[in-house]
């Protein structure tokens, strides 16, 4: 049996006196190492910001959040990252000013990030390494051909994938991923749900938020589902898809029954 | 003033500025700091040149300390000056983004600027110290004016190298991923702190050092020399030069100096003649950085080289 990788604990995130997660006991669920989980809930209902506490963009108000066993309060969202945790946003998020190839590369740890090595120049054996492997990332999502193309040059649903392309360079235990799907085009689409499958194959763990239900059931092991910053239901695709109290928030509770 | 005396005087201030005009783009046009307190390195680099190299105080001195060393370790002295200096505003402020820290950096400088004119322990106040020790360029047999401007020459290749040899680097790749989105760096392991730290810490090295030269050059160190009006000339060169890249900037920033060394060194026979020529500097001044920010004809030298 695998063990629990991410374990959220009574979580609450409070927006001056507003709650945005967690009821009176907080959130809390586990996610199992090599898992396939899908967070979906309507709008408003917590996802990104738990997202955002777990990565330590927020600091939660109550709770914790625990990581492969380590407490993760009061750790700063790059040591979260340093520690395997990657992550995409649900605005896509790219560095403007650098090339899709140097987007890609930032994700990568290298020696060249250290001064001394800068000034001595030791970082360049190790470059060649990176940028193929870089390649071979936007070859995966299908940004190959705009390699050396600006940022701003691409469309939303490719900014999605060169995010995504950010994190698999840097071999993530475990990935959050924020609408993945959300303005990727149906024949990219394709490709990002073979990609996820892909790594979850890996014994990757991934956690993903989602509209595109039909997407994420077809696909994950597990969902959880939010409603107003709570627990609403947990359980496999089809035990969720007939949960009356899903069905409820989803559509309304004349559905329900 | 000669054509000689001119072209040595450009060159040399021309260059020296440059150094803080290529720092500052370190650090604001790629790291994304203001730094509206450029001149305080440059003054904490000056002082404590002249500090480690005159003669301990005697007679009617105020200042405390002289060390009496040689000029090179005076200049060590300025580099590190600057340095400490670097560490112990950028510790608390580099938190700070944006106009709050280009108030707080600015309010930093005035303090300096403030203490080192009413602290006459340290500089003799008001009056500064005079006859600032410089180097003996006749041992290699030149003159003092060629010898500070291939100084300055020399520390602006110096930092224009090391700049770029950071700039081109995976280093300055995560310097510029920290200045387009600092979330989207820190979701990747960039530790936007010091990251931050490290470069506003090392720019401030070069601008100590040419605060030592610039103490040689005019030997004398005293508060007027040293106030915000430096900060904005250099802030002004690095905005003519256009941002981002080494050669823009410091063409930028030859431009300026050329330009106001020029109009200094003309002649004229009345007084009324040279308050209608200040007058016309300045509208001149106006005009030319108006058509240079339309047209920018550096950035686009520059950026034809691809220097980063």
């Amino acid at each position: 049996m695998s063990s629990d990788l991410l374990v959220v604990e009574n979580l609450r995130k409070q927006f001056g006196g507003l709650k945005a997660v967690g009821g009176d006991d907080g959130l809390s669920f586990s996610v199992k190492e090599g898992s396939f989980v899908g967070l979906i809930g309507p709008n408003g209902a917590g996802k990104s910001t738990t997202f955002n506490l777990i990565s330590g963009v927020l600091e939660p108000t109550a709770g914790r959040v625990v990581l492969a066993g380590t407490d993760l309060a009061n750790v700063r969202s790059s040591d979260i990252a340093s520690l395997g945790l990657g992550r995409t946003f649900q605005t896509p998020r790219a560095f403007m000013s650098l090339s899709v190839l140097d987007n890609v590369l930032v994700g990568a740890k290298s020696s060249g990030e250290n001064l001394r090595s800068v000034l001595l120049g030791g970082w360049r054996s190790s470059e060649p390494a990176l940028i193929e492997k870089a390649k071979a990332a936007l070859t995966r999502v299908g940004l190959e051909d705009r390699v050396t193309e600006t940022v701003s040059n691409l469309s939303g649903g490719e900014l999605r994938m060169l995010e995504v392309a950010r994190q698999l360079i840097r071999d993530p235990k475990i990935l959050l991923l924020d609408e993945p799907t959300a303005g990727v085009d149906p024949s990219l689409q394709g490709k990002l749900s073979k990609i996820l499958t892909d790594l979850h194959k890996e014994g990757r763990t991934l956690i993903v938020v989602e509209h595109n239900l039909h997407f994420l059931f077809s696909i994950a092991d597990q969902i959880i589902v939010l409603q107003q910053g709570e627990l609403l239901s947990s359980g496999t695709p089809q035990e969720i898809k007939t949960d009356p109290k899903v069905v409820a928030a989803y559509l309304g509770d004349e559905h329900a029954a | 003033m000669n054509f000689e005396q001119l072209f040595l005087t450009v060159l040399t201030y021309g260059c020296l500025f440059s150094v803080m005009t290529v720092c500052l783009n370190l650090q604001y046009a790629r790291g994304g700091m203001i730094n509206f307190g450029t001149v305080a390195y440059f003054a904490a680099g000056a002082y404590a040149y002249a500090i480690f190299t005159q003669e301990p105080p005697k007679g009617l001195d105020q200042y405390l300390f002289g060390f009496d060393a040689p000029w090179w370790i005076g200049f060590i002295a300025a580099g590190v000056a600057s340095l400490l200096f670097a560490i112990i505003t950028g510790w608390p402020t580099l938190r700070l983004r944006g106009e709050y820290l280009a108030l707080t950096t600015f309010a930093f400088a005035e303090v300096l600027h403030s203490f080192l004119l009413n602290e006459r322990r340290i500089g003799n106040g008001s009056v500064g110290l005079s006859n600032v020790d410089r180097p003996d360029f006749s041992a290699i047999g030149l003159s003092e004016n060629y010898g500070f401007m291939l100084s300055a020459v020399l520390l602006l290749i110096l930092t224009s190298l090391l700049c770029r040899r950071i700039l081109a680097s995976p280093y300055g790749r995560a310097v510029d991923a920290v200045r387009d989105d600092e979330v989207a760096a820190e979701a990747v392991g960039k530790d936007v702190h010091r990251l931050r730290f490290e470069i506003f810490v090392i720019s401030a090295v070069p601008i100590g050092f040419a605060g030592a030269l610039y103490a040689m050059i005019t030997t004398l160190v005293s508060p007027d020399l040293f106030t915000a009006e430096v900060t904005f000339f250099v802030w002004i060169a690095l905005v003519l030069g256009g941002e981002h890249t080494i050669k823009g900037v410091i063409l930028g920033t030859l431009a300026l100096v050329t330009f106001e060394e020029v109009v200094r060194s003309l002649h004229f026979e009345t007084v009324r003649a040279a308050e209608i020529a200040a007058s016309v500097e300045y509208m001149m001044t106006g005009l030319i950085f108006v058509m240079i920010l339309r047209w920018q004809p550096f950035t686009r030298f520059a950026k034809k080289g691809a220097t980063p």
